[in-house]
């Protein structure tokens, strides 16, 4: 895959951030910024085709493995932060009965 | 010796860990131990390494510097960490007596303490970020713990935008990763130095500096900060504002270090983001009623104030004055903050129009709140005039910058004039609770702003290490112009403020939403690609 295919992933998620009316949808796009972030380190690491990073002699071209290492950590953080977002969008549809932008930022206090 | 760098983030992280783990009300003065044994090692640490901080990297588990997790100090990074710990020891002292069966939130609280520490002293990007992104998660957790649902708007806000700024910084890592095949900052320095190609460079430049400006809330992606600050409990707020904040601006100094030689030209930029950050600020702050909303807008136009010092970080005068705004601010930001805490709470409110007569219902609290007061609006003896005085020292020659500094020091001046109606007023009945700690913290910050505003010659030189001696502060002309700021202020206030005309009523009713935040986001980024790559 290209690299710069990764971009046009970023480059929707984008779009969705500034554009859904919807925390859900907004949740997604973050996610969706995350993984094409990921999906570029990884093929910045290995764009030849390269085979595992466990060297026993027989491959000619390896990947890179920090960025694998890398990117795992990533992922974990960024499972963490959906979860977190997850339960604070729940825990805004029981105080304001919605999940639009729009209406929560508009309201006062929640009940 | 060596090694209490590493200390110094596993101790809190450890003993947050054991804290949640036990669960017990009788363990909680662990906190307490812990902080002490941190403030130890933190000052046996200081000794050993103070003037030569040139031995200091640790890499961790035995991989060379190329690929593995290195941490390093200098005389910035060990300020901060000074200034960390003794503002967890405030809002630990602070909150003591209220958190005795709240187990989580003290978790919380020392976690966050580790997570910095360890921001302010790694050497490698990526753990950089991964600090960054564990200061998001503990501090949207700290947010929402008031349990509201302005509180939880406030951190799924914070969270969310955090969330994206943080993914530009990461995409920026891997651009330098790509180029450089290294991750460690003084390694990046190096070959930043010796490669031709300088787009790359300049495209992650770009980005790192959109994240940096998620994070310490420049205009116009400040959207998140008075939300948050203003929602959260008030100890949380005054940590928030005084300290977590500034974790952006650190990293804005560390990263401009590691660009030191690509020969980009970024000083006028950020002054005047700078200016336009500390105007706006300033703007928002005047037609608020809240009395939390007016403190965390004045932490947006403060962070602008230091930002325009910042700017020139090559010029040694300009750059001590925004450093030095960094800890006065950290000052007397905590001290208002917990101060309006004390006041709300026994008010049962936070409009600073309904709260009447503190002067004699609360004297002790009061004076501590006019010590803070005093030093935000750059009175002589106090710290705010200092690093003030500093900053204006710097552009003295340049007419507009002048201007631009002395219309941010009258809405200061406006809207704390507005604030201290407060003291005024026949004594009140309130709550009595007998709060002695509360009193303690809030007498602690106060002394430090008296003593930084005095001596800041000998604490700057033994401290810091620059050299303020030649810079003139307590001139005529500094004086004059705080009271002349003063007394326009005090008009300003009288006859455009008071009566709350339509303008002001429809500033403080403007709210941006996410979805402008976000376009806002995708115009600065595209803003700062084409100050720093294409022009």
């Amino acid at each position: 895959m290209d690299p710069m295919l990764t971009f046009l992933v970023i480059l929707i998620g984008m779009y969705g951030l500034s554009t859904s009316k919807n925390i859900i949808k907004s949740v997604f796009s973050v996610t969706i910024i995350e993984s094409g972030v990921i999906l570029l380190f990884l093929n910045l690491g290995n764009w030849r085709g390269g085979s595992i990073p466990i060297i026993n002699g027989a491959a000619d071209i390896i990947a890179d493995p920090l960025p694998q290492a890398l990117m795992i950590t990533t992922i974990v953080i960024g499972s963490t932060v959906t979860a977190l977002a997850l339960m604070l969008c729940i825990k805004v549809f029981h105080h304001y009965g919605t999940v639009e932008w729009r209406e929560i930022l508009r309201r006062g206090e929640g009940k | 010796m060596h090694f209490i760098p590493v200390y110094l983030i596993f101790i809190p992280v450890l003993t947050a860990l054991f804290l949640y783990v036990v669960k017990s009300r009788h363990m909680n003065w662990l906190a307490l131990v812990a902080q002490a044994l941190m403030t130890v090692l933190l000052v046996l640490y200081y000794r050993a390494f103070s003037g030569n901080y040139e031995d200091t990297m640790i890499v961790l588990g035995g991989w060379n510097e190329w690929i593995g997790i290195s941490l390093v100090n200098d005389e910035i990074s060990v300020s901060f960490m000074f200034l960390s710990v003794f503002s967890w020891w405030m809002v630990l002292i602070y909150t003591f007596e209220k958190g005795n069966t709240n187990h989580n939130f003290l978790f919380f609280l020392m976690f966050l303490q580790g997570v910095f520490l360890g921001l302010l002293q790694t050497n490698d990007l990526f753990n950089m970020f991964v600090f960054m992104e564990l200061i998001t998660i503990l501090v949207t957790i700290l947010i929402a713990f008031k349990k509201t649902g302005d509180a939880y708007r406030a951190g799924l806000f914070y969270l969310l935008i955090s969330k994206v700024a943080m993914m530009m910084f990461l995409l920026s890592i891997i651009l330098v990763y790509n180029s450089f095949g290294t991750i460690n900052i003084l390694l990046v320095r190096d070959a930043i130095a010796a490669t031709d190609s300088l787009t790359v460079v300049r495209f992650s430049y770009a980005l790192f500096m959109v994240a940096v400006m998620v994070k310490s809330a420049f205009v116009p992606l400040y959207a998140w900060l008075p939300r948050a600050h203003g929602v959260a409990q008030s100890g949380i707020s005054a940590l928030l504002s005084g300290l977590v904040v500034k974790g952006g601006l650190y990293l804005f100094i560390r990263l401009n270090q590691m660009y030191e030689f690509a020969n980009l030209n970024y000083t006028d930029f950020f002054y005047w983001i700078g200016a336009l950050t500390a105007v706006v600020g300033v703007m928002f702050a005047l037609s608020q009623k809240d009395m939390k909303q007016i403190l965390a807008y004045h932490t947006i136009s403060q962070i602008g104030i230091v930002m325009m010092g910042l700017s020139k970080l090559h010029d040694p005068d300009m750059f001590i004055g925004g450093f030095l705004h960094i800890f006065n601010h950290a000052l007397f930001k905590s001290l208002l903050f917990l101060g309006a805490g004390v006041i709300i709470s026994a008010y049962r409110t936070k409009k600073v129009t309904d709260i009447r007569g503190v002067m004699r219902t609360m004297p002790f609290v009061s004076i501590f709140m006019i010590v803070g007061m005093l030093s935000i609006t750059g009175a002589p003896f106090f710290n705010g005039f200092i690093s003030k005085a500093i900053i204006k020292y710097g552009v003295i020659d340049s007419g507009v910058r002048y201007w631009i500094l002395f219309i941010v020091n009258i809405g200061t001046a406006t809207s704390f004039i507005k604030m201290s109606q407060i003291f005024f007023g026949p004594k009140t009945m309130t709550i009595r609770i007998r709060k002695p700690l509360k009193n303690l913290t809030l007498m602690s910050l106060a002394f430090a702003c008296v003593m930084l505003g005095n001596f800041y010659i000998p604490i700057s030189e033994g401290f810091f290490g620059f050299q303020v001696r030649t810079i003139d502060i307590g001139t005529w002309a500094n004086f004059f112009d705080y009271f002349l700021a003063l007394s326009i202020g005090y008009v300003f206030y009288r006859f455009v403020i008071a009566p709350d005309p339509k303008a002001v009523r429809y500033i403080r009713e403007h709210k941006m939403t996410f979805q402008q935040a976000n376009y806002l986001f995708v115009v600065m980024i595209i803003v700062l690609l084409t100050v720093f790559v294409w022009w």
